[in-house]
C-alpha cells in the first residue's frame, strides 16, 4: 500500500468519525437551541 | 488640584490614566445577526454556482451539508467567546499555539478577508452583467434592437461579463476605499436594513420557487456518491492525474465537501461582534448563532438546491453558473416581465449585499490587521494616522491594492476568487479549532460553554465534539491542498508574504519599542484603570473635558485654557482609541493603547498647557465609537461643559446631534453637560446634550402668559403659577401623543418642519382674549418665569 493511499485512508477515517461526532454535537446543541429560543426571559429585541 | 496634572509627579512624570475597557454601544442578538449575514448571506450569491462548477449536478448537497456543518463551528466560536470576550482567531491561537502560529492563522484569516471584497465585487458584477445580456436578449427576440445595432454587433448585442464585473469590482472596492480612508462607522443599522430587504427576496424567491415545483414538477439533484461525482478539468488540482480521487468513494465526498466549504465564510464575524452584544451576551450570542445558522441554510443551502431543481441542466452551469439566483429567478413559472422585474430586484439586492461584503472586508482586514500592529507585529508605519480623517489609511491602502490586484489578476473569473476564497475560509477555522481543542488542558480560566459532548476517563476530559470538528475541518483543508491547486498556490504564496512580513516587522518593532518605551518612560507615567472613573482620573465634578484626535489641531484646547481658571475648574484631555467592528474582539494592552502617536498628541497637549502655565490631567479611552466615548466619559467624570473642534467631515449642528445620540443611549442616571465646538475662525457654538430647558420664543411666551391670566381666573386656581400651566399642557400633548391624535400631531409638525417655519403660537394667542393683569398676581409668581413674565405680572 502506497504512502499517499495511506493518507487518503487516514483522511477519509478522521473525515467519517468527525462527521459521526459532528452529528451528536448538532443534535445536542440543535435540543439546546430550541430551549434557548424558547427561553425569551431576558431577551432584548430592539 | 489633582495630582494627575501635568505638573511634574514625584518622579518628574505627568500621570495618564489609561482605560481598559472599550466604551462599546451595546446591540441586540437581530442587529448582530444582520451584520453577520451581511458577509455570510452573501455567499448564496455564488457558492452554489462554484461548486457546481467543480463537482457537478450534485454539488447542492455539499452545499447543504456544509451548512449544517457551520452550526457545528459556530459551537466552537460561542465557547471561544465564553473564554475570551475578544475570541477572534488570533487571540485563541495566540493564547494556544503561541505568537508564530498566531501570525500563520492570521496571515490565512488575511487572505479570506481580502478575497471577500474581490469575490462579492465580481460577483455583483457578474449578475449585473448577467441582466444587462439578458434583457438585451429579450428585448432582441421581440424585435425592439434596431436591425443597424445588428448589424454592428454580429448579432445580438451583449456586454462582455467579466470585463463589466472587473469594472464593477474596482469602482464598489474604490467606493469603499474612500468611504473607510474617510472613517465611515460601520453600522448594524444600515446592516438590519440590508438583511430586511434580502428576506424579502429570499421569502419571494422560496415561495415562488416551490409554487413553480408544484406547478411544473422537479427532480431532486443525484446523491453525492463517486458515480455522481463529476469532477471538471481544474476541481481536482495536484490530483489532476492521478487516480486516487476515482478510487475512493469518501474521498470524493471530502473533494467535494471541500470545493463548497466557502460557503460558510463570515463565521469569524461572529467572534468580532461578540464584544457588542448586549446583555445577556452569551444567551444572546447562541442566539445570533441560531439566527444565522437557520437563515444561510435556509438561503444558501435551499436556494442551491432549488436551482439545480429549477433551471434546466443546459443553461444552469453555462449561462448561469455565475449568477445562479437570477436563473432560478428566470425560470419559475409567470410571465416574463414579471420574471425579469424579479431578477432585477435580485440584483438589486444583490448589489447591496455583495456591496456591503466588500465594506465587510476592508473594514474586518483593516481590523485584524490594526490589531495585530497594535501587538507589535506590524510596523508602526502602518498605523500612521491620516492627516485629516485620522484613519489608519497605509493599512487601508494596502488591502485594497491587493483586492484591486487580485480583481484584475482573476479578470472576473468567480470560480478562480471562490477557489482561492477557500483556502482562507477553511485553514483560519483548522487553526481556530485545533487551538480550542489544546485551550481545553491549557487554559484554567472561566469557561461558561464548552461544546458538547464530552466524556471523562480516569479525570481527563475527551472533548469529543470539538475533536470531531477539528477532524472534519482538518481532514478538508488537507485534501484542498492537493485539489485546489489556485488555492494552495495563491494562499501559501500569500500566507507567506504576511508571514514574513508580520516576523520582520515584529523584530524591528521589538528593537524599536524597547527604545520608545524608555523614553516615554521618562515622561509619562501610564496608570491602567479597568473603567473611567472621577476618583481614578483624580478631578473635581463640573471639570471641562477636551477630546484630541489629531495633534495638528489643537485650538479648542488653547481656547479652553485660555477661559479656565484651572484652579477652580479641572481641565480633562482625552482620547479615544477607536476600535470597529473588525477590530472590537481584540484586547489591547496598556502600552498598545499608548502608542508613540498618542505619546506625540499628549507631548503637545502638555506643551500648549505649559505655555498658558495651567495644569491638565490626560486620558486614554478605548471605544467603539468616539461620540459614545466622549458621552461616556463626560457622564462618569461629571463634567459639565465638553469642549471639542470643528469636524471635517459634519457641520457643529451634526456633531452635537452625534453626541446628543449618543447621551441617550446612556442608561439613567445620567447628568446634562454643555457642548462647545470651536470652530477655527474662533466662533464658538454652543449646545446643551440632554434634556434642557429649551429657548422659548417671544409668541410662546405671550400666549403662556396669557393662558396663564385666563386660568387664575377661575375660582380656586389663582395661585397657579406659570409652570403649572406647562405642566398640564405637555401632559395633555403626551396623552394626545400616545392616544388618538398622534396622527394628528406627527402631520403638523411635519408640515412645519418641511416649510422651515415657527408653529403657529402667535395665531393661537392672538385668539385667547386679553385679561388686564391683577397686580396683586405678581407675588404669587415663582422665580421660575421668564424676563417677559415679571415684566408684566
Amino acid at each position: 500500500m502506497s504512502l499517499s493511499v495511506i493518507l487518503v485512508k487516514i483522511l477519509e477515517f478522521m473525515f467519517v468519525a468527525g462527521w459521526a461526532g459532528t452529528a451528536v454535537v448538532l443534535v445536542l446543541t440543535g435540543i439546546e437551541d430550541v430551549g434557548t429560543l424558547l427561553d425569551r426571559e431576558d431577551e432584548h429585541s430592539h | 488640584m489633582s495630582s494627575t496634572s501635568n505638573a511634574p509627579t514625584g518622579n518628574n512624570r505627568v500621570r495618564i490614566v489609561v482605560a481598559t475597557s472599550v466604551m462599546l454601544t451595546f446591540i441586540s442578538y437581530w442587529r448582530a445577526a444582520a451584520v453577520i449575514l451581511n458577509d455570510l448571506g452573501s455567499s448564496a450569491f455564488y457558492a452554489g454556482g462554484i461548486a457546481e462548477q467543480a463537482i457537478g449536478k450534485s454539488a447542492p448537497w455539499f452545499v447543504l451539508a456544509v451548512m449544517l456543518f457551520a452550526f457545528a463551528v459556530r459551537a466552537v466560536y460561542v465557547e471561544s467567546c465564553s473564554m475570551f470576550v475578544r475570541g477572534g482567531v488570533y487571540r485563541v491561537v495566540k493564547e494556544a499555539l503561541g505568537g508564530t502560529l498566531a501570525k500563520l492563522s492570521v496571515s490565512a484569516l488575511m487572505f479570506d478577508y481580502i478575497l471577500t471584497g474581490p469575490v462579492s465585487g465580481v460577483s455583483a458584477g457578474q449578475y449585473i452583467a448577467g441582466l444587462i445580456n439578458d434583457t438585451i436578449s429579450i428585448a432582441d427576440a421581440h424585435g425592439l434592437i434596431p436591425s443597424a445595432v445588428h448589424h454592428l454587433f454580429h448579432g445580438t448585442p451583449q456586454v462582455g461579463t467579466n470585463a463589466i464585473a472587473v469594472v464593477f469590482a474596482i469602482a464598489v472596492t474604490l467606493y469603499f476605499w474612500w468611504e473607510n480612508i474617510k472613517g465611515i462607522e460601520a453600522s448594524s443599522e444600515k446592516a438590519l436594513w440590508v438583511m430586511q430587504i434580502t428576506t424579502v427576496m429570499v421569502v419571494m424567491l422560496l415561495g415562488w420557487s416551490l409554487f413553480t415545483l408544484l406547478k411544473v414538477g422537479g427532480h431532486l439533484p443525484p446523491f453525492p456518491t463517486l458515480a455522481n461525482i463529476h469532477y471538471s478539468d481544474t476541481s481536482l488540482g495536484f490530483w489532476k492525474h492521478s487516480k486516487l480521487p476515482h478510487m475512493f468513494g469518501i474521498l470524493g465526498l471530502i473533494i467535494g465537501f471541500g470545493h463548497s466549504v466557502l460557503a460558510m465564510s463570515g463565521e469569524e464575524s461572529l467572534a468580532q461582534v461578540y464584544r457588542e452584544l448586549a446583555h445577556p451576551k452569551l444567551k444572546n450570542l447562541k442566539r445570533t448563532a441560531i439566527v444565522i445558522g437557520v437563515y444561510s441554510f435556509v438561503f444558501t443551502g435551499l436556494v442551491s438546491l432549488l436551482a439545480v431543481m429549477l433551471i434546466p441542466d443546459d443553461v444552469r452551469v453555462k449561462v448561469y453558473s455565475d449568477n445562479l439566483i437570477a436563473g432560478l429567478a428566470m425560470h419559475m413559472v409567470g410571465p416574463q416581465v414579471l420574471r425579469l422585474a424579479f431578477r432585477a430586484f435580485v440584483v438589486v439586492v444583490g448589489f447591496l449585499i455583495l456591496s456591503g461584503a466588500v465594506n465587510t472586508a476592508i473594514v474586518g482586514s483593516n481590523g485584524v490587521l490594526n490589531r495585530v500592529s497594535e501587538d507589535g507585529v506590524l510596523a508602526d508605519w502602518f498605523r500612521r494616522p491620516h492627516k485629516k480623517y485620522g484613519t489608519t489609511y497605509r493599512i487601508i491602502n494596502l488591502i485594497v491594492g491587493l483586492q484591486l490586484f487580485t480583481i484584475i489578476v482573476s479578470w472576473g473569473n468567480i470560480y478562480t476568487l471562490g477557489e482561492a476564497y477557500a483556502f482562507g475560509v477553511v485553514w483560519s477555522f483548522v487553526f481556530k479549532t485545533i487551538s480550542m481543542l489544546v485551550l481545553r488542558y491549557r487554559y484554567k480560566g472561566e469557561r461558561m460553554w464548552k461544546v458538547p459532548p464530552n466524556f471523562h476517563i480516569f479525570g481527563v476530559e475527551i472533548p469529543v465534539g470539538l475533536a470531531s470538528v477539528g477532524m472534519v475541518l482538518l481532514s478538508t483543508a488537507i485534501v484542498n491542498l492537493f485539489t485546489k491547486s489556485v488555492a494552495t498556490v495563491s494562499g501559501l504564496i500569500f500566507s507567506a508574504i504576511f508571514f514574513t512580513i508580520f516576523t520582520f516587522s515584529e523584530k524591528v518593532n521589538r528593537r524599536k519599542h524597547a527604545h520608545t518605551a524608555a523614553q516615554m518612560k521618562e515622561q509619562f507615567q501610564l496608570q491602567q484603570a479597568e473603567s473611567v472613573e472621577r476618583e481614578t482620573v483624580g478631578i473635581r465634578p463640573g471639570n471641562v473635558l477636551v477630546p484630541v484626535r489629531d495633534y495638528n489641531t489643537l485650538n479648542h484646547l488653547k481656547w479652553v485654557l485660555e477661559r479656565t481658571d484651572t484652579h477652580e475648574q479641572d481641565v480633562v484631555v482625552m482620547t479615544a482609541r477607536i476600535s470597529q467592528f473588525g477590530a472590537a474582539a481584540y484586547g489591547l494592552s496598556t502600552e498598545q493603547m499608548f502608542s508613540d502617536y498618542e505619546q506625540t498628541l499628549f507631548t503637545r497637549a502638555v506643551s500648549v498647557a505649559e505655555s498658558f502655565g495651567k495644569k491638565i490631567s490626560l486620558l486614554v479611552v478605548p471605544a467603539r465609537d468616539s461620540w459614545s466615548a466622549i458621552a461616556q466619559t463626560a457622564h462618569n467624570l461629571d463634567s459639565s461643559t465638553v469642549v471639542t473642534g470643528l469636524s471635517s467631515k459634519m457641520t457643529t449642528a451634526e456633531q452635537a446631534f452625534a453626541l446628543g445620540s449618543a447621551w441617550e443611549a446612556i442608561p439613567e442616571p445620567k447628568r446634562q453637560f454643555v457642548l462647545q465646538i470651536v470652530q477655527t475662525d474662533g466662533h464658538v457654538d454652543t449646545f446643551r446634550i440632554g434634556p434642557h430647558t429649551p429657548a422659548m420664543k417671544n409668541e410662546d411666551v405671550v400666549l403662556l402668559h396669557r393662558l396663564w391670566l385666563n386660568v387664575t381666573r377661575e375660582p380656586g386656581l389663582e395661585n397657579i403659577h406659570h409652570h403649572d400651566i406647562l405642566t398640564e399642557a405637555l401632559t395633555r400633548f403626551a396623552h394626545d401623543y400616545g392616544a388618538r391624535d398622534r396622527d394628528e400631531i406627527v402631520k403638523e409638525l411635519r408640515r412645519h418642519n418641511v416649510a422651515g417655519g415657527p408653529l403657529p403660537a402667535r395665531t393661537v394667542a392672538s385668539q385667547i382674549p386679553t385679561v388686564q393683569p391683577n397686580p396683586a398676581r405678581s407675588s404669587r409668581e415663582d422665580g421660575s418665569s421668564s424676563p417677559e413674565d415679571e415684566g408684566s405680572e
